[in-house]
């Protein structure tokens, strides 16, 4: 069995993602997207489209699709295209065009005119700091302004003054997208009044659901297949726009509709992270004991403020055993595309703040930033009596100063011929979390086994951690165990976000199994069958009797049954309430900055990560690898550049051509380690969560790394050359 | 993108008696035709014309069609042009593009490349929110009022820096212009980028002899290792006899509405030892009569260690 199951067909063509799927008489659409950034659309001139070769038909908030609003309980509202003439940014999807190819499409929007009464748009998020809104982050449940003081401190104001160090800075990061190899698409196709939609994402069962919702459907009318995804990270959660108009468009038209966005769409017609601005005091003993620490975060959001980033929640509320602590959130709502979860959404932005700062403070104490980091080692969140169910940071550390020779750093960094060469570190946190999640798994008379549910993989590894945890949970081998995924028709199997996949669906693949063993008992040892009366036992996918054992498919076979199904569940329960709950990691950098030219390039990366139990090592070394990268690019590459002497307040440099990644030049050799210690605190399966950690710290690895090497302290990202050019 | 018709020309003289817009590689002009910015209503494919073969008998000669990873590849070529050649887009796109389309590739500007944005190189008079925009990536020289848009190719400069001189075939006949001349700065008509007649074809590149030129470089700063364009780049070819510089050419890329030579700076070199030190100096000079803008002034000082830094390698590689 390979390594991930989907690898073979994915490298030969042979996976069918969303997009390759066609049907006769299918349609294509094009999304039309507004080009200024706050106003109303007076008029749109469609008359030259309509008369365009192959056009069938032209949407717009003046000839809509019948769209209803779509609101769930974890999302909120999610935007439904067309319904208003109103234009909150550029890049807003305004239209849609149909036609008989995708070129003919294309070609025929743009002809299409608009007219706009423009209103003046905000762009800026520090010209919003002033008049910021305190709003608590939507999935942290805490107010936006929380204060842990300890007995006899009045304010953190008092806790300062009373500390011998104190270390104070401001540090932003930029708005960034998600930018999935698969752009945002769907194939809808409707027959006999029920609707069927292609299309990536991180569950079939939430876009299923809202689809529904704007169709004015049953669920049960709906259903969403996904069986693989080109990329999420958090894009892919809610349904995207051209899915909506295609099911929609399929609906009106009686035929399957094809609709993808461009790979310059995607940059605004979804969402993407907030930028953020964040304050940061440290106070400290001269011991480098934490006394206090303050962190205030601002950040960017829709003109709706639908998305809250939540760097303060995410990172200074848990990470560290300071003795008083202050936190705040505030948001700017902007006139520019929406915002949303993004790998990290809080962490990694926090992260690069909180763990900059660390720096700083350990620079200001003359002393090694790991050992600070040791001193502060937290139990528990601060004010909170629930301790982590199981951290080995300290030993994170230990083992990656050894591996990366961080013994050999110098305070002031060292040459190698013409480059400046630097070491920073960082720590990396992401909360241990579970959806609830049910798998189903049918033991088949032919000695096979399915397992199925409807979540997701977008890379991540989830169809073959279903095959190995299937395998271990019913004693047989994994090449005997038929994974699926994908489909909202199969059982609802949570989503791939918040790093929750592998011990939500792992727990319901343990719960399943357990169950359908018993039935396997049960059955086997029914009246009529071969081991009627008997006590029985299951072991190595055998029943086993008094002096006599039949594989579970001779059983099945015996007994005239084609398969025995059971839908196992799990969700977070009673250990909520006891334990708190982490992955943990160790993040190392080399970075090399040009004496005169002052690139900076990062040399050598390694991060050592404590996420429980690791069932597959090496897709899991794959999310820690893609991860890091992430957090080089946000380091040193990535973000939205918004022009802020324009009114229209477009995203400047919406393709990749302008939007940098790292290529491969710019990424070392990473070396991945993990300590594995089971959490099964967290979780029976004892696994914790990999998909987000991997990118937490790096940015602030890089930055102190840069610091270490150049001894310039750079307070935002992306970190460019202009910034060490002193 | 518009539909197009698409013609096929078998001889120069065909290509430059018909109309429409050249396309050789495609990796510009296609891209810009996806994007509405430039909309041809008939296409002429000269990739079937005999405009090939690089000869390095006597100085350079370059077919117009030759790809850029192929002239990049070949020995004979003076290390500053396979070096900008090399640091320039992929692979990929280095096996499609042509020479002569490198010459002839459009700017990066994002204005330029936004059919909802102004731009008065896209569409004369409507204006140029660079100047006040998003700017960064913009020039220091060269530049109006009217627009700011850098130059995008690295092996422009090369050439540039090696007194280069691009063969034109129109329907007038054949012509001989220097490259340094071929190009436009903006001023007041930002439309005009170059001195290419209606029908005008570049059909080759020649590059002078110059026998210390083996001893040369190009260096290209810029955000990532590989595939983007430069913020600055410097092409440096450079005659060094018993330490001290005897004769030497410098051009700069990135920072200009059309390649950059350096004469002020070339001029500063000459006699004075490879050092350092005096590199510095003259670099220094390369600033001169620059005028930034909000987001682009770091180039003011990344130009100069750019052809310091440039400087030292040659002179590394001389030793």
């Amino acid at each position: 069995m390979p390594a991930r199951l989907d690898a073979p067909m994915k490298v030969t063509g042979d996976a069918k993602y969303a997009m390759d799927h066609n049907f006769p008489g299918m349609a294509y659409g094009y999304v039309v997207v507004s080009t200024i950034a706050h106003g109303e659309i007076e008029s749109m001139d469609v008359t030259a489209t309509k008369s365009a070769p192959g056009v069938l038909e032209v949407y717009s908030p003046f000839d809509p699709l019948a769209l209803g609003p779509v609101s769930t309980p974890m999302f909120g509202e999610t935007w439904v295209p067309l319904r208003d003439k109103e234009v909150t940014y550029a890049g807003q999807p305004i239209g849609f065009v149909v036609a008989e190819t995708f070129e003919q499409a294309r070609d025929a929007a743009m002809l299409v005119g608009v007219s706009y009464r423009e209103l003046p748009a905000l762009t800026s998020l520090v010209d919003g700091l002033d008049t910021a809104v305190a709003m608590a982050p939507g999935h942290v449940d805490e107010p936006p302004e929380l204060t842990v003081l300890e007995e006899g401190v009045s304010s953190i104001e008092e806790a300062f003054a009373a500390s011998a160090v104190v270390v104070d800075a401001t540090y932003r990061t930029a708005a960034q997208n998600h930018v999935p190899m698969e752009p945002h698409s769907a194939v809808a196709v409707w027959e006999a009044g029920e609707l069927t939609v292609y299309s990536g994402n991180q569950g079939a069962h939430l876009p299923a659901l809202e689809l529904s919702m704007a169709l004015g459907l049953e669920p049960s009318a709906v259903r969403v297949v996904n069986p693989f995804v080109g990329g999420a990270f958090g894009g892919k959660g809610q349904t995207s726009a051209p899915a909506f108009l295609a099911a929609a468009a399929s609906r009106r038209l009686g035929r399957p509709v094809k609709a993808s966005l461009t790979r310059e769409q995607v940059f605004t017609a979804t969402a993407g992270r907030a930028a953020t601005v964040q304050q940061i005091t440290l106070g400290a003993d001269r011991d480098g004991t934490l006394i206090a620490l303050r962190h205030d975060s601002w950040c960017s959001t829709d003109i709706a403020g639908s998305f809250i980033e939540p760097t303060s929640h995410g990172t200074s509320r848990k990470w560290y055993a300071t003795r008083n602590l202050a936190i705040s959130q505030k948001i700017v709502p902007l006139h520019l595309p929406p915002t949303t979860y993004m790998r990290a959404p809080g962490e990694a932005p926090g992260s690069f703040a909180l763990e900059s700062a660390m720096d700083e403070l350990a620079e200001a104490l003359g002393m090694d930033p790991i050992e600070l980091r040791r001193r502060n080692n937290s139990l528990a969140p601060p004010g909170r009596d629930l301790p982590w169910s199981s951290k080995h940071l300290d030993e994170c550390f230990r083992i990656g100063a050894d591996r990366f020779g961080w013994a050999g750093r110098t305070p002031g960094g060292r040459a190698d011929g013409d480059w400046l060469v630097g070491m920073g570190v960082a720590v990396a946190m992401f909360p241990a979390q579970r959806f609830p999640a049910s798998v189903g798994i049918t033991l088949n008379a032919d000695g096979t086994v399915d397992v199925q549910t409807g979540g997701a993989d977008p890379g991540t590894g989830l169809l073959t951690v279903l095959s190995l945890v299937g395998a271990e949970s019913l004693d047989i081998a994994a090449d005997r165990i038929r994974p699926r995924i994908g489909d909202s028709a199969l059982p609802p199997g949570g989503m791939s976000a918040g790093s929750t996949a592998t011990a939500s669906a792992g727990t319901a693949i343990m719960a399943g199994a357990a169950q359908v063993i018993g039935e396997l008992l049960t059955l086997a040892a029914s009246p009529g069958a071969p081991f009627a009366g008997e006590e029985v036992t299951y072991a190595d996918g055998r029943v086993h009797g008094q002096g006599h054992t039949m594989t579970f498919g001779e059983v099945l076979r015996a007994t005239g049954r084609p398969g025995l199904t059971a839908v196992g569940s799990s969700a977070p329960g009673e250990e909520m309430t006891k334990r708190s709950f982490s992955s943990f990691g160790a993040q190392f950098v080399e970075v090399r900055v040009h004496r005169l030219t002052r690139e900076a390039r990062v040399s050598r990366m390694l991060g050592v990560f404590d996420g429980g139990r690791i069932i597959n090592h090496q897709t899991a070394r794959n999310q820690l690898m893609g991860g890091m990268i992430w957090g080089v690019s946000a380091a040193l590459h990535e973000g939205f550049e918004i022009g802020v002497g324009e009114v229209r307040g477009r995203v400047a440099n919406a393709d990749l051509a302008g939007y940098l990644i790292p290529v491969n030049a710019d990424i070392p050799d990473i070396d991945v380690h993990f300590v594995e210690y089971p959490d099964t605190l967290h979780n029976d399966l004892g696994a914790r969560g990999l998909g987000e950690i991997g990118t937490v710290g790096v940015a602030a690895a890089v930055a102190n790394a840069i610091h270490n090497a150049t001894g310039i302290r750079v307070r935002h990202i992306p970190i460019r050359i202009e910034d060490l050019l002193a | 993108m518009r539909p197009f018709e698409l013609a096929a020309p078998a001889t120069v003289g065909e290509a430059t008696g018909s109309t429409g817009t050249f396309l050789a590689g495609g990796t510009t002009l296609v891209d810009l035709m996806k994007l509405n910015v430039v909309t041809p209503h008939r296409v002429l494919d000269i990739n079937g014309l005999p405009l090939h073969g690089i000869d390095t008998g006597d100085g350079l000669r370059i077919g117009a069609l030759e790809r850029m990873a192929d002239i990049a590849a070949h020995p004979g070529v003076y290390p500053v042009i396979s070096r900008a050649l090399l640091l320039s887009a992929s692979q990929q796109l280095r096996n499609m593009a042509s020479i002569g389309g490198n010459l002839m590739q459009r700017t990066r500007c994002t204005y330029f490349r936004d059919v909802s944005m102004p731009c008065n190189r896209r569409e004369p008079g409507s204006g140029c929110p660079a100047t006040t925009g998003t700017n960064r990536m913009h020039a220091v020289f060269g530049t109006s009022g009217s627009c700011v848009a850098t130059h995008a190719s690295d092996v422009a400069v090369a050439l540039a820096a090696l007194d280069a001189e691009v063969r034109l075939a129109g329907p007038d006949g054949e012509r001989t212009v220097r490259l340094t001349d071929f190009y436009r700065t903006p001023a007041g008509s930002p439309e005009i980028e170059h001195d290419l007649r209606q029908g005008e074809l570049i059909t080759e590149i020649v590059v002078p002899r110059l026998d210390w030129a083996g001893r040369s470089t190009y260096v290209k700063v810029r955000d990532r290792q590989s595939y983007e364009f430069a913020l600055c780049s410097a092409a440096v070819a450079m005659d060094v006899r018993d330490g001290i510089v005897a004769d030497v050419r410098v051009a700069a890329g990135g920072v200009a509405t059309v390649p950059w030579r350096l004469p002020s700076v070339e001029a500063a070199l000459r006699g004075r030892p490879a050092t350092e030190e005096s590199f510095a100096v003259a670099a220094a000079l390369a600033t001169d009569g620059a005028k930034p803008l909000a987001d682009n002034a770091f180039k003011l000082s990344l130009l100069p260690r750019t052809i310091v830094r440039a400087l030292l390698e040659v002179t590394e590689r001389s030793r």
